[in-house]
């Protein structure tokens, strides 16, 4: 089932399936598409491209930010961006 | 025609040892300077090596080649117009997946290149050996392993770097292919941009128009917009195949090439048991644990730096007065003699005091904890506070420094990605009481008002800011970045390369902070020679005494407060011809003055390293609106103050 990665439980990994930046979704206006290019591209360029599968490590506490494995390496991602990253899971 | 000068740049990611490198090929002859016109760091150093002179220029650790920050965007401009002789590429054997995703963009831009498998140690000890020759093959390009904090590798390194330039060594990059979708249109386009002589090469540029990078987007409309559209057409049509972004779809397709030569290239043995780095990473990170052991370690710096500090300064303070005699001797006891004694030398004097007792520990266990990667754990534990001034985790560490001294602080700035967040930073930092404030707190307030009051100001002091950040988050156009950050693991610091980013940070200090505390101090004592501190704090009573309530005096202290805020103190002492406080100033003046003194300005030093970092209108700007500001609060909490004494 598609799950947002914050959802996902300590240790359990999945794969990506999509990164959603703008919440009209589709078509919007150019500067919008550009305003989300950058945020999406960066989280791409870190390794965390569909396909990929990342392990949710743990979180900080207070909806602090989330410790991920992916591509044989450690990341920290804020909370904010970790919602947006929609992952496949079997539970 | 043969040179004997080649310019050499190192690239690669964030953490993977490449200042090591550049200090091992390097050593003392280096220096630090900024990019033309950008704020950005630039190291570059020389060396001499069978006969030639080689510049090495270090550029920003980078995890790509797109335009998100200012880092990468002066990376590619670097490598695609001034074209180094060579390009060596530090990548970290132990992270080579992520590692050989930048490789590959490199690759893109056409530049004779080395790779340079770092860290071979790190990898071993992760169970990790390698086929550096396979990869040589797969890349066409020269592998050299190293572990370079030995010094194993460095000379191979320069011996193959030198083949390479002079042409000895052929080498044949590789190009990373993509799927045949992405592949045809971005050769269609490629045959475009050929025909426009454009300074990056044709198939990089086809990829970036495809993936919609904004910047090559600009200039490519300028010369022929047709590219472009056709560009935008084929990067839909990839769209609708793939279902997904095009630069999606190029990104994910680069990262499975990087992969796939990984995973040929690499054999991992499974790890028994966690290793102590891993174990220390769960426990500086625990959810419970990691906050008291920060903390712990954070006040215990502190308390080192300040109570080491103290010391020093209190020795060398006494040592250079020790000389005042000889000096007023030589000087003679002129107007030319005061000027110099009490202007120049007294600034010089100020300046050493707090650049080698507080600035040089200060660095130097800064520079400890970044290496090891403690800082970016930090960073992790504190993203959340960070986000309720609309800045992230990263931000925290210039805001640890600033409460040691606010320039370091403004300085360290840098780290944050974007120049919007640089600047909220810088604005956060400039009101962080520093030590020197500190020591007005407590040396007034704390002493002869009471320790709750001091405690009281300081709470104040922390809830102004995170009030004042957020409206400056608010107020500030542009979106917020959020932490996507590398953890990368906890290694044994690299004690020369500490030491020398700590010589480096300090003399960058001293550049900054000394001309401007030299002459600071000259023109106050000028004022004062001319007999016009008097005048100044007449005129100045209409603030200072109608306004805040404080003793005409003040407004002379206030204003040596520029210099160094702790001036405030010392010079109300010596005016009032008392350490007694109690005696010339009320409670509720000492408290409107030190409130005053805390937020009022930053210090002269501080107000430099934000013109260097955020341009001089900004920190005209700042500086401004900080002293209204202080004034602000002052008038009005003397007023409130009023109602309860």
């Amino acid at each position: 089932m598609e799950l947002r990665l914050t959802e996902l439980r300590d240790g359990e990994s999945g794969i990506i399936n999509s990164i959603k930046v703008s919440r009209g979704g589709g078509q919007g206006k150019r500067r919008r598409v550009r305003r989300g290019w950058g945020f999406r591209k960066r989280l791409e360029d870190m390794g965390l491209t569909p396909g990929t599968r990342v392990r949710v490590v743990k979180s900080a506490p207070f909806h602090g930010p989330l410790e991920v494995y992916v591509r044989g390496s450690r990341l920290a991602i804020g909370r904010g961006m970790a919602e947006r990253i929609f992952v496949e899971v079997k539970r | 025609m043969t040179k004997n000068k080649f310019t050499i740049a190192l690239a690669g990611n964030a953490n993977v040892g490449k200042s090591v490198i550049f200090n091992q090929l390097t050593g003392l002859h280096q220096h630090i300077g900024n990019w033309p016109g950008k704020t950005i760091e630039k190291a570059e150093g020389t060396l001499h090596f069978k006969g030639y002179t080689i510049d090495i220029i270090d550029l920003p650790g980078i995890y790509s080649l797109s335009t998100f920050s200012i880092e990468e965007l002066i990376s590619r401009e670097y490598i695609a117009v001034e074209r180094p002789d060579l390009v060596i590429n530090i990548v970290d054997a132990s992270v080579l997946e992520r590692n050989l995703f930048f490789s590959l963009q490199l690759l893109e831009l056409e530049t004779p290149m080395i790779i340079v498998l770092n860290q071979m140690d790190m990898a071993k000890k992760k169970g990790i050996n390698f086929d550096h020759e396979k990869l040589q093959k797969l890349l066409g390009i020269p592998v050299i392993p190293t572990v370079a904090i030995s010094g194993i590798g460095i000379y191979d390194l320069l011996e193959k770097s030198v083949e390479v330039i002079e042409g000895r060594e052929k080498i044949k990059p590789a190009k990373a292919k993509y799927g045949k979708e992405v592949e045809e249109r971005v050769e269609k386009i490629a045959r475009m941009v050929e025909k426009t002589q454009f300074r990056y090469p044709a198939r990089w540029v086809a990829i970036k128009l495809l993936e919609g990078d904004e910047e090559v987007e600009k200039e490519i409309l300028k010369i022929n917009p047709k590219i472009v559209s056709a560009a935008e057409k084929l990067a839909r049509e990839i769209e609708e195949i793939h279902g997904h972004s095009c630069s999606t779809v190029i990104t994910s397709e680069r990262y499975e090439v990087a992969s796939k030569i990984a995973q040929e290239v690499q054999e991992i043995m499974p790890q028994i048991k966690p290793p102590m780095r891993e174990r220390i990473h769960a426990l500086t990170t625990h959810r419970i644990f990691g906050y008291p052991i920060m903390a712990i370690s954070l006040l215990s710096i502190f308390y080192f730096i300040f109570t080491f500090g103290d010391h020093a300064s209190g020795l060398l303070g006494d040592l250079f007065y020790g000389l005042e005699p000889i000096f007023k001797i030589v000087l003679g006891t002129g107007i030319v003699g005061e000027l110099i004694w009490g202007g120049v030398i007294e600034g010089i004097i100020a300046g050493v005091t707090i650049a080698l007792p507080y600035i040089l520990p200060f660095y130097l266990i800064l520079y400890f904890f970044e290496d090891s990667g403690y800082l970016s754990r930090i960073a992790f534990l504190m993203d959340n506070l960070m986000h309720k001034i609309g800045l992230h985790g990263k931000a925290f560490i210039p805001i640890m420094l600033s409460f040691g001294c606010n320039v370091p602080g403004c300085l360290g700035c840098r780290i944050m990605e974007t120049k919007r967040e640089r600047l909220l930073a810088a604005f956060v930092v400039t009101l962080i009481p520093c030590a020197a404030t500190t020591v007005i707190i407590l040396g007034l307030v704390g002493a002869f008002v009471g320790i709750q009051w001091a405690l009281a100001l300081y709470i104040i002091n922390l809830l102004i800011i995170l009030l004042l950040g957020r409206l400056a988050f608010k107020a500030l156009p542009g979106e917020p970045t959020a932490l996507i950050m590398e953890m990368h693991d906890y290694r044994v610091p690299h004690l020369q390369t500490v030491l020398k980013q700590t010589w480096f940070r300090l003399m960058e200090f001293v550049k900054i902070a000394f001309p401007l505390i030299i002459v600071g101090s000259l023109v106050i004592k000028l004022v004062e020679v001319i007999n016009l501190l008097e005048p100044i704090a007449n005129v100045l009573s209409l603030v200072t005494v109608t306004w805040l309530g404080l003793p005409v005096i003040t407004g002379i202290t206030l204003i040596f407060g520029v210099l160094r805020k702790e001036l405030t103190l010392i010079m109300l002492a010596t005016l009032l011809e008392t350490t007694n406080f109690a005696e010339v100033m009320t409670p509720v003046q000492m408290i409107v003055f030190t409130l005053v003194a805390m937020l009022y300005i930053p210090c002269i030093a501080t107000i430099a390293a934000l013109v260097k970092e955020v341009g001089w209108k900004k920190a005209l700007f700042i500086t401004v609106f900080e002293v209204v500001f202080a004034i602000l609060v002052g008038g009005i909490a003397f007023r409130l103050l009023m109602l309860v004494y």
